[in-house]
């Protein structure tokens, strides 16, 4: 969505990987000629940016062949492992899928000999996944709805004196939930477990004056169409936005950030390579060209010296923005999604 | 004894691809049910105990109960001018009618959203005359859910309706009127039952497609507007659970038996098979 803002940016960043011998160093050379790395995501803008930054770098190095799939979807994935040979080798996967996954073990263990694991922010990596990119929960308002100041803090969500209009929040339990603690006073560190009781409670407040969005598409049609005037989206969404002419913006106080993975299917038959693939996702001039392409946050913190800095305020991870935001808990939500998805449904109903 | 008439094979395609690309599948999910994560009824149990479950189900039947009469309310006109109007009426309106029957459902459902929003089309003409000084709610709840499955379904009312009215003996009409019924009272009593099986079939399609809409509540619809769909695909794709999806789709699927035994034996299938 960025492509021609920043083809400079991009082609200097192809430029600079191609010229350094550390890169081809830590691939291991031209030694997978013949081999084929099946690489499954979730299609789109996405997955092209990912096949220009991760694949083809991987394919100059190692001289493998990468074939892209998908669009990534669990049920499939499930599918794939029960037949005992996934089509798959790396997959795109999120930090949700991650941690069900590890317990179902659907995935291969990282291999840290073949993965320089120490690239990546140590909050995203996983026994059984690398964090790829980050995105993040905001709070997300219209920069016509409020001349006497906007909205900041996701207390100011629920103030619906001071801030007057509709509000939007995502379908779904996960992020919600947090959403409505943190606006009641609890800390960004006293979250988990949730106060589950509490946060319906708080949810109540705003509940009549709420629409729900289910695909982020609509998420940014509600505050376009001026049918909202605050709400939960995500990040990049209300770059997106903008970028268009939108009239929104976004507050990173409080800001809740969900990771994307990439994981080895259990019993994928391109193992090593796969692992390699994952490996040349993890370099700095990689992420780069990535977020330089699409405005998703890296998880190699070394990568925001390539990244346009006109993005750097957009990105979850830049320091300012990732000191002021929490990283949700996978786990808690792995072992309360079912039940807490229930709830949710009864609470709209109600 | 008859040769078996040989044509028979004809069907032989049609069939094998319903048996694996259809039946089989069905079959199969529905079978998990009572499978899976292990043999017995647990599912059931969990969709009994659970209330959420059964006023999901409830929500999506009574919605389609409400669609259902609307759609065939508003197709009856739409068909009886294409049956009885000119010749070049009927070639527009049968254009008219496909042409949103060939769009995509989310590209319809954005048009709708467009039309019924707060600073949509419908309210700021309304606002702009003066008839109203608030924009009325039309999105994200019960009318913005009906307006959209209204308008995707039309074509499914109007071409049954078309066809049976087609059928209808203009002579019949005449017939009624010399013999002293005045205009109402023909269309009542003899113009009305003539249309009963295109209204069946179509009013049982509505239904039936109703039941299972996704996309449509999800975008258009509110808080209140959850329908099954949404939950049995929550089921396989968020947490892999066969087993319950198996037992919400049997329990919708028998709940839909159960309705068309109904009215079987009031109106009667082979009415509508004729």
């Amino acid at each position: 969505m960025t492509r021609s803002t920043t083809r400079r940016t991009l082609l200097a960043g192809a430029a600079a990987a191609a010229a350094s011998p550390f890169a081809a160093r830590a691939q291991g050379g031209p030694d997978l000629k013949g081999t084929t790395v099946v690489f499954a995501s979730w299609g789109g803008a996405y997955q092209d940016a990912e096949k220009v930054s991760y694949c083809e770098p991987f394919e100059k190095a190692t001289g493998a062949k990468v074939v892209q799939d998908g669009p990534m979807n669990p049920a499939k994935f499930r599918a794939m492992i029960a037949s005992g040979t996934p089509d798959w080798d790396v997959a795109d996967v999120t930090g949700g899928f991650l941690e069900v996954g590890i317990k179902d073990g659907l995935f291969e263990k990282i291999d840290t000999k073949l993965i320089t694991t120490s690239r990546i922010d140590p909050r995203f990596v996983s026994e059984y996944g690398v964090g790829c990119i980050v995105w993040s929960s905001n709070l997300g308002f219209s920069t016509t709805a409020f001349p006497n100041g906007a909205p900041k803090t996701w207390a100011d969500l629920f103030d619906l004196k001071k801030f007057p209009g509709k509000r939007t929040l995502q379908d779904s339990p996960t992020a919600s939930l947090e959403v409505a603690l943190l606006a009641d006073g609890v800390a960004a560190d006293k979250l988990y477990p949730l106060d589950v009781d509490r946060a319906f409670k708080k949810l109540d407040v705003i509940k009549e004056h709420t629409v729900f969005w289910s695909t982020n598409s609509q998420s940014q049609q509600l505050f376009v169409d001026r049918e909202v005037t605050a709400g939960v989206i995500l990040n990049g969404r209300v770059y997106d936005a903008a970028q268009k002419g939108a009239k929104i913006a976004l507050s990173w106080e409080q800001n809740i950030q969900q990771v994307d993975y990439l994981v080895v299917p259990r019993g994928s038959r391109n193992r090593d390579a796969a692992m390699r693939l994952i490996d040349t996702m993890t370099l700095a001039e990689n992420q780069a060209k990535l977020a330089n392409l699409i405005a998703y946050s890296p998880t190699n913190n070394e990568a925001f010296k390539s990244i346009d800095p006109k993005l750097e305020p957009w990105l979850c991870t830049a320091p300012e923005n990732t000191k002021r935001g929490l990283v949700l808990d996978q786990a808690y939500w792995r072992d309360n999604l079912k039940k807490l998805t229930e709830r949710w449904t009864a609470w709209k109903l109600a | 004894m008859r040769p078996i008439d040989r044509r028979i094979w004809l069907l032989l395609p049609a069939t094998l691809l319903l048996t694996v690309a259809f039946l089989g599948p069905v079959g199969w999910l529905l079978a998990r049910a009572f499978t899976f994560p292990q043999p017995g009824f647990q599912n059931f149990e969990l969709l009994w105990q659970r209330p959420v479950y059964l006023r999901v189900m409830g929500n999506t039947l009574l919605i389609s109960a409400i669609v259902t009469p609307i759609v065939v309310l508003l197709g009856f006109p739409v068909a009886h001018m294409m049956a009885h109007g000119s010749a070049r009426l009927r070639r527009w309106l049968v254009f008219l009618v496909l042409v949103p029957f060939w769009t995509s459902l989310l590209v319809r459902s954005f048009a709708t959203a467009i039309l019924l929003q707060r600073h949509g089309v419908i309210n700021s003409f309304l606002i702009g005359f003066g008839f109203i000084d608030e924009p009325l709610p039309l999105l994200y709840n019960l009318t913005g859910l009906l307006a959209g499955c209204v308008q995707v379904l039309l074509p499914f009312v109007i071409f049954p309706l078309y066809s049976a009215m087609a059928r209808i003996d203009p002579a019949l009409m005449k017939a009624a009127a010399t013999l002293g019924a005045p205009p109402l009272r023909a269309f009542v009593r003899v113009y009305l039952p003539l249309t009963l099986p295109g209204v069946m079939t179509g009013a049982t399609l509505v239904f039936i497609s109703t039941l299972g809409y996704y996309i449509i509540p999800a975008l258009l619809g509110g808080a209140r507007q959850q329908m099954v769909a949404q939950l049995i695909q929550d089921q396989i794709a968020t947490f892999g659970n066969w087993g319950v999806a198996g037992a919400l789709s049997l329990v919708l699927l028998l709940a839909t038996g159960v309705l068309l035994a109904l009215l079987q034996l009031t109106v009667g299938l082979k009415e509508i098979a004729r």
